[in-house]
């Protein structure tokens, strides 16, 4: 999505000689960089999960051990974290998508509308769907990068209008009928795990690469950490903001065609329940693995390890207020302790998005205008 | 005489490896403008900055606010009676004048009491009118003119005296404003004196200083050079006092400029800048200086296009270069360092290796868009080694590095690309002066390497040893171009301030290169 083409006429990088004496690369404390990847405050949800698992294991054996427990929990966890995972692009880039959850919303909606009241093949009503939802992250972007308004409202106004969109398309009502072959597509199974789950698998490692191993990641961080450096460093930041709320925009869709999928029909008051939980994933995860950057893995980790937690406490019998009280404590202790524990940078992501001087390059280029 | 109202006597102050402040006494009195002059890093700074409070000076320096009968008021009264109006302002753009006054009160037992809009207004307006202020005191202070923004910040100094005997340290406070604007100011600041307040006024702009001062303290070195009153000083005396003595040119190889320029800019105009010309050829170090408002701060910004620019044009290589458009000026080979690192030099948060190749990714780029993440770091490892960032660990947090360091790094990001162009500003800011010599070493370098070269500082000393030539800037102007036989520090500060032509008479030689 994002144009990485240099311009041909550059001179090609240069490298200064390796020094003349000694070994270029040095022998690597391979045991230290494992310690310290391993180290508690890195990988804390890893050692939760294996804390929960301990627990429950004893607590409730027979159920919480069960192969269908954890068959139903994969499942039932897909799109809630597609839907996170798709938030970690924007929050990477340092923007924020409020309406991510309405962008689900409006992917399930559309899938039920084209299959049934439109009589849309299968085969196109998904891409379809898809698009819709890169079109309206599309349109997020060029709010923030071209009208300028800051990400948090843009979003805001944008997630109102698809609420509209949605109730408009459905009349409010359930669209049912959904055809028997695009219920497949949510409820079939491969080796045991339903479909969402490979689909989850899938989404996840392609926007691990991007982010990770790609140079579009590099300057999506690059974005996010600082939007004046990068400017200047000559990535086309306004690219990449559109670029990441797109792609959001499409994942998210993506989610919500899946759980029309499972449900077999469109409901128009999915969406917005699946905002808080994705953005509850997102920072926890940025507390994971990536040294306080918002990163796959980690909030795919997060939503999981939240949902064992959760499903261990209702199989022990724990009151229906648990869960929320459940996920809210721990993003606030997570959150804490990453910053508690002082390492410069940790749980920085957060600080940055939601501190106070958000819009600093207009503040910039006001003051150089001045 | 009556008893001063504030006495410094036998300053000093010591940073590690630098003597800022030596020996400094001075007196503020009643009814009396005391102009504080130097150039930088001649301890003006950190004189105000001992007085607000925030460096506490060597043992046996006295700073003494007097009571009226000459007694010491101790240190509560320093806090009470030295008001400062710092070079920003400190006001909160996007309140009205009314509600940065308001700012100032303490609240006590009326913090939840309902604000009385009338009268607060009243108030407000009655402050402005000392100073024969009118203006909308409910419109946001960024709406305001940079006078009347200047104007408020002294309204709400003045709001919270409690007694009299109050002294005004005007730091810089014209540096914003236009010559009409800064009329008004004075004019303000007369008033107060004519009420008993004390003044220090810290200025570069000589021809106020001459207007408004009743004494003026010259610093050079960290030392009191001259304390004058007025009628015994003009502004050539004081352009002559605080640039000192001359000293000899340092000695740097000559320039090797040849051909055709690389870089060449005509008519470069913007906020602060009112038409500049300059070519940059391939192998030289060229410097740009001017006092604070001279437009110095904002010529390599421009010629990058990291800032828009009103008129002009810039040509890189005989080809056109867009305005305001960063990523272009990189793809011709133009590199730019800027002054503040932390916002707009590098990202922070992430290691010297991201960093190092975050200009040119495209190298690095395998089959399916893959970064090959061992060649990277390769040679992130060799680039810290080849500028010496210490330590040597490129997965290191940018963040985590002094700040010599961080711009060592920056530089390299820069080098990496092997510019044609490399516009610094203020490159050793905020760097120890350890890592200073590696970076001018670094600079050198480049330029050695075939590198146009243009450094932009407010360090005269830094631009005498380093340039091949320097290009003085003064109102937005080249007003001077110094060449490398007659650099000298001395020569510089001269030219920024604003040296009249007898200077150029009685030293010979240095009247050519002047006004082109």
């Amino acid at each position: 999505m994002i144009d990485q083409r240099e311009i041909a006429a550059e001179p090609p990088a240069r490298t200064p000689a390796p020094p003349l004496s000694g070994p270029a690369e040095r022998p690597r404390g391979a045991a230290r960089t494992l310690g310290r990847s391993l180290a508690f405050r890195n990988v804390s949800a890893l050692y939760v999960f294996a804390v929960i698992l301990v627990v429950f294991s004893l607590w409730v054996p027979d159920t919480f051990l069960a192969w269908t427990t954890w068959k139903t929990l994969l499942d039932n966890q897909a799109v809630a974290a597609m839907t996170a995972i798709a938030l970690v692009l924007p929050l990477a880039a340092g923007v924020f998508d409020l309406a991510v959850g309405l962008e689900v919303g409006l992917g399930s909606m559309l899938a039920a509308w084209l299959l049934v009241d439109q009589g849309v093949p299968v085969g196109a009503a998904i891409p379809l769907a898809v698009l819709a939802g890169a079109l309206v992250g599309t349109v997020n972007g060029l709010l923030v990068v071209k009208a300028r308004i800051d990400s948090f409202i843009a979003t805001l106004g944008v997630s109102s209008i698809l609420a509209a969109l949605i109730s408009w398309i459905s009349g409010g009502e359930q669209i049912l009928g959904v055809p028997a072959s695009f219920a497949r597509v949510g409820t079939g199974e491969l080796l045991g795990v339903t479909y969402p789950v490979w689909f989850l698998l899938v989404v996840a490692l392609t926007l691990w690469y991007v982010l990770e191993r790609t140079p579009v990641g590099r300057r999506v961080y690059a974005t996010g950490g600082n939007l004046d450096a990068a400017r200047l460093a000559g990535v086309r930041t306004p690219l990449v903001i559109v670029g990441c709320l797109a792609a959001c925009g499409a994942v998210a869709a993506f989610g919500g065609v899946l759980v029309t999928s499972r449900l077999a029909n469109g409901d128009p008051t999915i969406g917005p329940g699946y905002m808080l939980p994705a953005f509850t994933a997102a920072f926890l995860g940025s507390t994971q693995f990536r040294g306080g950057r918002f990163n796959v893995w980690g909030t795919v980790v997060a939503v999981y390890v939240l949902a064992a937690g959760v499903k261990g406490l209702q199989l022990a019998g724990a009151p229906v207020w648990i869960p929320d009280l459940f996920n809210g404590t721990a993003l606030l202790i997570a959150v804490a302790m990453a910053k508690h524990q002082g390492s410069a940078g940790r749980a920085s992501a957060i600080r940055r998005l939601l501190r106070l001087d958000r819009g600093v390059s207009s503040a910039a280029a006001a003051k150089g205008a001045s | 005489m009556t008893t001063p109202l504030l006495e410094v006597r036998r300053l000093s102050k010591t940073f590690p490896g630098l003597r800022a402040l030596d020996d400094v006494s001075l007196t503020v009195g009643a009814h009396e403008v005391v102009a504080l002059v130097g150039h930088n890093g001649s301890g003006k700074s950190t004189l105000v900055k001992i007085l607000a409070g925030v460096h506490a000076p060597d043992p046996g320096s006295e700073v003494i606010v007097h009571d009226a009968g000459g007694t010491a008021a101790g240190e509560h009264a320093q806090r009470e009676r030295l008001h400062f109006i710092h070079q920003d302002l400190g006001l909160i753009p996007r309140l009205s004048t009314i509600e940065n006054l308001d700012l100032n009160r303490s609240l006590g037992r009326s913090a939840l009491a309902p604000v009385r809009g009338r009268r607060e207004a009243r108030h407000a307006e009655r402050l402005l009118e000392r100073f024969g202020a009118r203006f909308d005191v409910h419109a946001p202070i960024a709406r305001l003119t940079a006078a009347e923004r200047t104007l408020v910040a002294i309204a709400r100094a003045l709001d919270g005296w409690s007694g009299p005997r109050n002294v005004l340290i005007l730091d810089e406070p014209t540096a914003a404003l236009h010559g009409d604007e800064a009329g008004r100011l004075f004019d303000a600041v007369r008033r107060l004196a004519a009420d008993g307040a004390g003044i220090v006024f810290v200025s570069h702009r000589l021809d106020e200083v001459v207007e408004l001062a009743d004494r003026a303290v010259v610093l050079r070195d960290g030392r009191v050079a001259a304390d004058v009153a007025r009628g015994a000083f003009d502004h050539d005396a004081l352009v002559r006092l605080i640039a000192g003595r001359e000293l000899e040119p340092a000695d740097v190889p000559a320039s090797r400029r040849a051909g055709e320029p690389i870089l060449s800019a005509r008519g470069l105009a913007g906020p602060t800048l009112a038409g500049v010309d300059l070519d940059l050829h391939a192998g030289e170090v060229v410097g740009v200086t001017g006092i604070v408002g001279s437009g110095r701060e904002q010529v390599s910004g421009m010629l990058f296009g990291a800032l828009p620019r009103t008129a002009g044009e810039v040509h890189v290589a005989a080809r056109p270069l867009t305005a305001a458009a960063p990523r272009a000026a990189i793809a011709r080979g133009v590199a730019y360092v800027p002054a503040d690192r932390r916002r707009e030099g590098a990202v922070m948060r992430m290691s010297a290796r991201e960093n190092l190749t975050l200009p040119r990714l495209a190298p690095l780029r395998r089959r399916l868009g893959r970064l090959d993440g061992r060649a990277e770091r390769a040679e992130a490892r060799r680039w810290t080694e080849e500028v010496g960032v210490r330590p040597a660990e490129p997965e290191r947090k940018l963040e985590l590095f002094s700040g010599g360091n961080q711009q060592k790094v920056v530089l390299a990001k820069w080098l990496r690309i092997r510019p044609r162009v490399l516009l610094l500003d203020e490159p050793t800011q905020g760097v120890d002066v350890g890592a200073k010599d590696g970076i001018y070493r670094l600079i050198r370098g480049a330029a050695a390497d075939g590198a146009a070269v243009l450094v932009s500082s407010s360090e005269t000393k830094e631009l005498a040893s380093l340039c091949d030539r320097v290009l003085v800037l003064r109102d937005g102007r080249v007003v001077a171009e110094v060449a490398r036989e007659q650099l000298s520090e001395a020569r510089l500060v001269r030219e920024t301030l604003g040296g009249r032509e007898d200077d150029g008479g009685r030293q010979p030689g240095y009247t050519d290169g002047r006004d082109r």
